[in-house]
């Protein structure tokens, strides 16, 4: 009984640890930082005994914490079992591309040919491609009836207008632009950076015309495109739709996997405005009356950050990107990355500091 | 003996991206460094390219700014071994260094042990009895992707490159900045005006069509997007005895008429009705007793009882209805709305003076 008891506390103590490492701020600076281990130790990572021990672990953690009831009803829940399975297929696939460019990288260095070189994947339409296409929708048709039958969609009351159930979540695909309207004001969050992720994605192949990886899997030839394109879809992305699932409760706080959603649970989130920071905490004077002497100081920090950061990468980082993009081409990336660079960089000031706006011109709707 | 067309002078002009496409293509002529690309001293003699006339000409089409230029002339070429002397005719022999014979090539050393692997690859690829096409594919990928066939910047030893480009420098590069010059002295002084006019005047032919067109069918396109019929609930909603309100606690929210879309509110010296739409994106929050505060559910957005913002992402206060009394009864028309950053609150109707 006593040992029970031990062992029982000792769990709470470890379930108390991950739920603050679950805090958005830890949970952010972790998942990069796992990132970039990921991406610097790629070769040895993607071993399959390496990548097999940590699956393994993490399907244990999984596992053990089905113990926990909190933990249970979250990701149980009918609408977040396949978000589940998509964190599973995320790992897997990086996995799957980063081993094969391990391989790649490693044949290049003895001067061995890819392991594209030898293959023909060329597939007869008749017979080949009509039966793979065949048994998928067999498979796909029956595991859609089966999935129907075990976790039925959720029938809820009628909808009203004017009642809003809490949590309100968007579908799961949606949630990180959800996350992002917490930080910026809605035609910036609901409107630009969305547009901006489109259009950057569709100008990504006149902004990079390197031809280095075309048709082979590789990293050493592509860091930084590679890195860059994974910082924004797993961390801005993907963790984004894990805050989203499996964070955040009701009131729209965030919880940790084993607390209870409790809709009373207190939380002091009293905002701060940059105008404050700068007038009132920095100079110690009275706001000034005219909103945009009132504003001056965040302009000139939001438009420094677009103005003088391309310049400095140009110097520093970005020189020999620089060379071989021309000056178009290089700030239209530059600019494309400050502005991926935002979201991070606005969360933490939140978190930190309760920010509510860099910019805050209520007047004309233009809020930072 | 055949005569065949053959390069006998390559250099680049101006404007090179430093993108390695041509170092790939044809590593004994071309080298990529940190932000240049030059061709290799060997490579001024007419006798070293001519045998490598093919991969030449395909590093100036594989080129994405078409900056590799060079002359050919007609010469004779054996025809007992065309292998021999023409190797471009088989591009993955004339891709793999190690076919073309006794090259003065600085990272020869450090490329021999690479050659029978290149070798092989390129046997085991040619011996394959798949499409030609699809060979030919597969073969420039291999070769692209990293075959010993491609010297990277940083297999060369930076010293004996900086020696060689310090005694002779390329001509390449000479001959690109003379070619430059001589463009921009015989560029007729009037040709940029005369565009610059051109493009004035479409541009004001366009945003004349333009005005015209909004002009004449904006107003009735307009129109049209209204509907003919609107059919809405009676704005004016009838909520009691003002003495109800009267007897709420100072900071008290009546939720009686939420469904409505109205909370009324009790400060000390008057009554007002707030609106329940959330003004971050219009989701309904919930009254917290408690916490004495509204929170929305859908991004976490709160608000004093009052209707003030103070946490979460909502850019304002909640608004307010307008509010009168009609014979004892509280009326509140939702057609006209108070919004606090305009200053509305103190305006007349936007409360009930206790």
């Amino acid at each position: 009984m006593v040992n029970y008891l031990a062992a029982t506390s000792a769990l709470d103590d470890v379930k108390h640890v991950i739920n603050v490492l679950c805090e958005p701020h830890w949970f952010l600076i972790i998942s990069v930082v796992a990132l970039a281990v990921f991406l610097l130790k790629y070769r040895t990572v993607t071993k399959p005994a390496v990548a097999g021990t940590i699956g393994a672990l993490c399907t244990l953690a999984f596992l053990v914490s089905c113990l926990d009831s909190n933990f249970v009803k979250i990701v149980t829940k009918a609408d977040n079992v396949p978000i589940v399975m998509m964190m599973v297929l995320v790992g897997f696939l990086l996995w799957l591309a980063f081993r094969q460019a391990a391989l790649n990288d490693e044949r290049m260095e003895r001067g061995e040919p890819l392991r594209e070189a030898g293959a023909d994947d060329k597939v007869l339409v008749w017979p080949d491609l009509v039966y793979i296409e065949l048994i998928a929708l067999v498979l796909c048709t029956a595991a859609l009836v089966v999935w129907a039958i075990v976790l039925p969609a959720p029938l809820e009351q009628p909808a009203d207008p004017n009642v809003a159930p809490n949590p309100a979540k968007a579908p799961w695909y949606f949630l990180g632009l959800q996350e992002m309207l917490v930080y910026f004001d809605p035609w910036l969050a609901g409107v630009v950076l969305p547009g901006l992720i489109i259009v950057g994605l569709i100008a990504i192949p006149y902004i990079d015309k390197n031809p280095r990886g075309n048709g082979y899997y590789t990293f050493k030839e592509r860091p930084f495109a590679i890195s860059t394109f994974l910082f924004g879809f797993v961390i801005l992305w993907v963790v984004l739709i894990i805050f989203g699932t499996f964070l955040r409760g009701p009131n729209w706080n965030f919880f940790g996997p084993y607390e209870f959603w409790d809709p009373h649970r207190p939380a002091a989130l009293l905002n701060t405005e940059f105008h404050d920071l700068f007038w009132q905490g920095l100079l110690d004077r009275r706001l000034p009356e005219h909103f945009l002497i009132r504003e001056l100081p965040g302009i000139v920090l939001v438009v420094g950050y677009f103005v003088v950061c391309p310049v400095l990468l140009k110097a520093t980082f970005f020189r020999r990107m620089y060379l071989q993009m021309g000056f178009i081409r290089y700030n239209v990336m530059a600019f494309l990355l400050l502005m991926m660079m935002l979201m991070p960089i606005k969360m933490a000031l939140r978190w930190m500091f309760n920010l509510h706006y860099v910019v805050g011109i209520t007047e004309w709707f233009l809020n930072v | 003996m055949a005569t065949k067309e053959v390069v006998t002078r390559v250099w680049i002009e101006e404007g090179c991206i430093v993108c390695d496409a041509c170092e790939a293509a044809c590593p004994e002529v071309f080298q990529v460094t940190e932000d240049s690309c030059i061709i290799r001293p060997a490579a001024m003699a007419a006798e070293f390219n001519k045998p490598l006339t093919g991969s030449i000409r395909d590093a100036a089409e594989e080129c994405p700014v078409d900056v590799i230029k060079f002359e050919t002339m007609m010469a004779e070429v054996s025809d007992e071994a065309p292998t021999a002397a023409d190797p471009p005719a088989e591009p993955a022999s004339a891709k793999v260094p190690a076919a073309v014979p006794a090259k003065p090539k600085p990272a020869a050393a450090a490329k021999k042990a690479d050659k029978p692997a290149a070798k092989s690859a390129a046997a085991a690829l040619t011996d394959d009895e798949t499409d030609p096409a699809i060979a030919a594919l597969l073969r420039a990928a291999a070769t692209r992707g990293g075959n010993a066939g491609i010297l990277r910047s940083g297999d060369i030893d930076s010293d004996e490159w900086r020696r060689t480009a310090a005694a002779q420098l390329p001509p390449d590069a000479r001959q690109a900045k003379l070619v430059e010059a001589a463009k921009k002295a015989s560029k007729d002084p009037d040709a940029g005006r005369r565009t610059v006019a051109g493009g004035a005047a479409l541009a004001v032919g366009w945003v004349a069509f333009g005005t015209g067109l909004g002009v004449s069918i904006g107003p009735a396109f307009g129109r049209f997007m209204m509907p003919n019929v609107l059919e809405e609930p009676d704005p004016r909603i009838r909520i009691g005895p003002k003495k109800r309100y009267l007897e709420m606690a100072v900071g008290e929210v009546n939720e009686d008429y939420k469904p409505q879309g109205i909370w009324m509110i009790r400060l000390d010296d008057r009554i007002a009705a707030l609106n329940i739409i959330c003004t971050h994106l219009g989701c309904i929050p919930n009254w917290l007793p408690n916490d004495k505060k509204y929170k929305c559910p859908c991004h976490g957005s709160g608000y004093t009882f009052d209707g003030i913002n103070f946490e979460g992402p909502t850019p304002r206060p909640l608004e307010r209805f307008k509010i009168l009394e009609e014979g004892g009864i509280v009326v509140v028309d939702k057609s006209k709305k108070y919004q606090h950053e305009l200053g509305q609150w103190d305006q007349k109707d936007s409360f009930l003076p206790v």
